[in-house]
């Protein structure tokens, strides 16, 4: 009998106060297998980002675990979980928070030095995520290429260690509707063709349609009834 | 890709402030650099000048004018040593080297120094290097002269050229001094051009003693109201006088000191009529007299060292909040905060190392500068070469200093909060 691997991500008993005091999020559970797609919708303000930093690793919780690919991101403590970061959860952000005065490749490149990737695959690896993506101006600087070709190489960075995860949040807040729709096609046709799960969060209802599963933040963190 | 390739990424997303910063640091070690260095070369060059003499006699006021005077030609020795004292002196001791000389005539403002033929034989005018002629020969007739090579190379004069000498100062006449006048009636012949000595001897002219008593026998007659050309049956005790005598004591190593000199040195300055010198004491005297300017100098280039590392770090600061984004990516991607620290900090000290070898070229064309500049106005020759001991020190200095700024920026960016800085995220 195959022994099943771990889920992408498993989010147990999680709990978070922010520093003020005046909100914790709570969340019972969460599971996304292997190469999954899920949909996390909520207003601004519900804690979608602050769920992100906690499953990345970036911010510590109250109570709770986050295993990511099996391992208790928590656990591990200092340049390990930073380590472990960058080999197994990739990020895509809204505002795509690419390197200023690194070319598209170098942007990818970067990633995979942070990584424990062998240094003789990053080449390869970086220019086949994207010429994937369909970027060819690959040394070009990142802030010289258009908003939708830097969105692209966002996501091939995301991708360029081999996450077991990736984490997208409001990846299509700066886009038009017709783009936006485009935008999250290219994510999870990226994420599949890698085998990343992915988890994106997003304010925008539209999105909806476009995942097979989804979900809402707010009746999530109410089933605990810990909202302030 | 590397970590360096994201430090010079990042110093090239700022380029005009780094490049400003890095011409501002690279300013201030060549600075210091170039004072150390004109500092060591500096004395070196006014060791060149004192040859190979071990004393120096005159009646100038002090040693240390004697030798300003008598070997660098700073100005003319006012006070002559009679013939008979210089009979005197010469027999006092079995001199290895006996050269006087007459200083106090010019040509074009350049001094003449009369003297004898052993000025060429026996008198090296850098210790360990004989005279070369480059052209012609030394001295042997009445009327001859001797060009130094810096005196060759400005007035343009040749072999065979006839000059007359303005008698009186060291000061041209077109330099206004009032006493100068020109023996239009005694035409000297030029017969050797030197070969550069990089010392103060090559901005000089070198005739005969004799020659030079005439002159002054003509002028002694013209006073009297006679008008005559002199020839040395002419000459009189008091015609033939000396501002200078340079000595040499016998020594088996013709490079050191020997052990009489001292002895020597004591037993002539009990003549209280004569002025004795070591040169190469009285430049170490000279160069200890100047040693708190000289100290002031180096502190003023350390501390604008010192400011330029404050660039750094003001620069750096300055830039924290593009560099705060750029950190919280680096963070997302796995870099640890210790990464992040010795990221910023190499960026310092690559500011500081850029701008350390930067500093050393800037040096090596101020120096270059200034030897070209010394050699042409003084006659000081100085190797256009950096001191490789304190290019070292200096370059170490900077990259320390650099890197010692980077420490509060590193720590800033050490503690970056990451979430915050990838905003708008929610």
């Amino acid at each position: 009998m195959a022994i099943e691997p771990a889920p992408a991500l498993e989010v147990t008993r999680l709990a978070f106060r922010y520093p003020d005091g005046g909100f914790e999020l709570r969340l019972p559970s969460l599971r996304l297998a292997r190469g999954e797609e899920l949909l996390l919708v909520g207003r601004s303000g519900c804690g979608k980002s602050t769920l992100l930093q906690l499953i990345a690793g970036l911010a510590d919780p109250t109570s709770g675990t986050v295993s990511v690919a099996g391992q208790d991101i928590h656990a591990l403590r200092g340049a390990a979980r930073d380590r472990f970061r960058g080999r197994s959860i990739g990020m895509v952000f809204q505002t795509f928070n690419l390197l200023q005065g690194f070319s598209a490749l170098e942007n990818i490149m970067v990633a995979m030095l942070m990584s424990d990737l062998p240094k003789a695959d990053w080449r390869p690896r970086a220019q086949a995520l994207l010429a994937s993506l369909g970027i060819e101006r690959i040394d070009a600087p990142a802030e010289n290429l258009s908003v939708g070709q830097q969105q692209r190489v966002a996501v091939a960075r995301a991708l360029a260690c081999r996450p077991a995860l990736v984490l997208a949040d409001e990846p299509t807040a700066s886009l038009d509707p017709d783009n936006a729709v485009n935008a999250v096609r290219i994510l999870r046709e990226a994420c599949r063709a890698q085998g990343a799960a992915l988890l994106v969060v997003s304010h925008d209802p539209s999105l909806e349609a476009l995942f097979p599963r989804r979900e809402r933040l707010d009746a999530l963190v109410a089933a605990e009834g810990a909202r302030a | 890709m590397s970590d360096l390739t994201i430090v010079l990424r990042s110093l090239s997303v700022r380029r005009f402030s780094t490049g400003l910063v890095v011409l501002l640091v690279a300013l201030s070690a060549g600075l210091l650099l170039a004072i150390l260095s004109l500092r060591s070369a500096g004395e070196r060059a006014f060791e060149r000048g004192t040859g190979n003499a071990h004393l120096l006699v005159s009646k100038d006021g002090s040693p240390l004018a004697s030798v300003l005077n008598g070997l660098f030609y700073a100005n003319p020795p006012k006070a002559p040593i009679a013939y008979a004292q210089l009979a005197q002196l010469r027999g006092s001791f079995p001199w290895a080297m006996f050269v006087p000389t007459a200083i106090g005539d010019s040509y074009r403002g350049f001094p003449v120094v009369a003297t004898t033929g052993e000025f060429f034989t026996a008198f090296q005018p850098v210790l360990g290097e004989p005279w070369v002629f480059a052209e012609g020969r030394a001295f042997e007739r009445n009327f001859e002269v001797v060009l130094g090579a810096s005196v060759a190379r400005e007035t343009g004069l040749r072999m065979g050229a006839q000059l007359v000498m303005t008698h009186g100062s060291g000061k041209s006449r077109e330099g206004g001094d009032e006493h100068a006048h020109v023996h239009e009636e005694y035409s000297f012949t030029v017969v050797g051009i030197l070969a550069p000595t990089g010392s103060p001897h090559d901005r000089a002219l070198f005739s005969d003693l004799e020659s030079s008593w005439m002159l002054h026998a003509h002028d002694r007659f013209e006073r009297e109201g006679t008008h005559k050309t002199v020839t040395p049956s002419d000459l009189v005790e008091g015609d033939r006088v000396v501002t200078g005598v340079l000595l040499r004591l016998p020594s088996r190593d013709p490079l050191s000191a020997p052990p009489a000199l001292v002895s020597q040195y004591d037993r002539m300055r009990r003549d209280g009529s004569i002025t004795v010198a070591i040169p190469s004491n009285e430049v170490q005297r000279l160069f200890a007299i100047v040693k708190s300017i000289d100290v002031l100098f180096v502190a003023m280039a350390a501390a604008t060292l010192v400011s330029s590392a404050c660039a750094i770090l003001l620069s750096m600061i300055n830039s924290m909040s593009e560099r705060r984004r750029q950190v919280a990516i680096l963070r997302v991607l796995g870099a640890s905060p210790a990464r992040i620290f010795w990221l910023v900090l190499t960026e310092s000290t690559v500011i500081g190392l850029a701008g350390a070898a930067l500093g050393v070229a800037v040096c090596a064309v101020v120096l270059f500068a200034a030897t070209q500049w010394l050699l042409s106005a003084h006659g000081i020759m100085i190797a256009p070469q950096l001191d490789a001991r304190s290019a070292v020190l200096v370059a170490m200095g900077t990259t320390l200093l650099a890197g010692i700024a980077g420490i509060v920026p590193s720590a800033l960016a050490y503690r970056t909060p990451v979430s915050r800085n990838l905003r708008p995220i929610g």
